[in-house]
């Protein structure tokens, strides 16, 4: 028996299907081992019977959004993928009536790999205090869950203590390791360029040999170019296949704009983001 | 200083303010460290942190911004939209390792030549003491 939870879902989905008001609808589905879920697009009002949701949709299918502009589509997002929505309105990727959203409240993701889940929740799942997406159209209403209330820049915090010699080696180590698949990139909701940085000839920024001095280049610009605009979903870091932990880099620039700037991106489409504004009486350590 | 290391490092300067304060201190035959390259760019707002990874990567051991004072900007606000930028990079430059010793961001107008020729020599002195950087 599907949860309640997944029949909302199929409700709203085929709901929306059948009365045009949508082309298609973006959710998950059981992937083909049987236990974890996969990406699913839903044109027909038959195929909604495929739409799951469970503990193992962990991608972000706000992303889909940025290629799928000119179609209304409904899409099903966990409250952390939901700010993925809001980024993409205030920056104008996507237009409000173009987009469906049933947000689902989240119980936590845990980490999946092939025929495999893990029985404990992602970490940051553990430090997320969303329990309701911030925008929704339909909203699923599962189980009231208890959320786990972790400090969520821990790690962050024990990074910056560490000497700086420690953290120049571990960085180095991290970086050393990345083979330019670019994955992070394709993957996140904020990388929508037509043409990234990495790949622009003239002027060369960063140079095409897979190499310490380019990966990290790579890396601090990848990171730097989501400042203030980092949502926290991090997929990033779950597709990475040599395991650089990204996050770690994502979140001390939340965290820093969060101090400095008193700013969290995606909770509100309005508000400007930090780098798009200034106050003229701020010093920022500047002296003048 | 020791004699055998010379820091080496690149200046972005504004257009109207700190290039034209260099000028300054250039024919008021001011003397200060000759480790500076500078780049002028239309404004400090103009400078991409791209910019500075890219001179970090290629062997620089300090980046100087230097930009008109906040409020007096020759387009208004570039020099503001630069501070925030920069507060976040120099913060994340430390965390990653680089050092934000390394990135130095200064206000100097086009009257101030002493004072341009102060930071340089200042931060010229400042890096050498922490010595090359390491694995690059």
């Amino acid at each position: 028996m599907d949860s309640e939870l997944i029949q909302q879902i199929r409700y709203q989905a085929r709901d929306l299907l059948e009365s045009g008001t949508v082309k298609g609808v973006i959710g998950y589905e059981r992937a083909s081992d049987g236990l974890t879920a996969r990406p699913f697009f839903a044109y027909e009002p038959a195929a909604v019977e495929r739409l799951i949701f469970d503990e193992t949709c962990s991608h972000n299918l706000a992303r889909y959004l940025v290629d799928k502009k000119n179609e209304k589509m409904a899409v099903v997002v966990k409250p952390c993928d939901s700010r993925a929505i809001n980024l993409l309105l205030n920056e104008e990727q996507i237009k409000r009536d173009m987009v469906f959203v049933i947000g689902v409240t989240c119980p936590g993701v845990v980490e999946t790999s092939w025929n495999h889940k893990d029985e404990e929740l992602q970490a940051r799942c553990k430090t997320c205090q969303l329990v309701e997406p911030p925008v929704y159209d339909f909203l699923a209403n599962g189980e009231a869950v208890e959320r786990p209330q972790g400090e969520p820049y821990l790690d962050v915090q024990q990074m910056e203590t560490k000497p700086i010699t420690e953290r120049k080696a571990f960085w180095s180590e991290q970086f050393d390791r990345c083979i330019r698949c670019y994955a992070c990139r394709q993957v996140c909701p904020g990388c929508y360029c037509p043409e990234c940085f990495v790949e622009q000839l003239n002027p060369l920024w960063v140079g095409i040999r897979i190499a310490p001095k380019e990966n990290e280049l790579w890396q601090i610009m990848r990171a730097f170019h989501l400042a203030g605009r980092c949502i926290g979903c991090d997929e990033c870091e779950r597709v990475c296949p040599v395991d650089i932990p990204l996050s770690l880099l994502n979140r001390k620039l939340e965290k820093e704009v969060k101090e400095l700037f008193d700013f969290q991106a995606g909770l509100n489409p309005e508000e400007q983001p930090p780098l798009a504004t200034f106050k003229k009486e701020e010093k920022l350590g500047f002296e003048e | 200083m020791s004699p055998e290391y010379q820091p080496k490092i690149i200046g972005f300067l504004c257009n109207w303010c700190s290039y034209a304060g260099a000028d300054m201190a250039g024919t008021s035959r001011m003397r200060y460290e000759p480790n500076i390259r500078i780049i002028r760019v239309p404004c400090s707002g103009r400078v991409d942190p791209i910019l500075l990874l890219k001179c970090f990567q290629q062997g620089s051991d300090g980046v100087l911004v230097s930009g008109c004072h906040p409020g007096d900007c020759h387009y208004n606000e570039g020099n503001y939209h630069a501070r925030r930028k920069f507060a976040l990079l120099r913060d994340f430059l430390d965390y990653l390792g680089i050092g934000k010793e390394r990135l130095r961001i200064e206000w100097c107008s086009a009257s101030e030549g002493q004072r341009f020729a102060e930071i340089v020599s200042n931060f010229t002195t400042e890096l050498a003491e922490l010595g090359p950087r390491s694995g690059s």
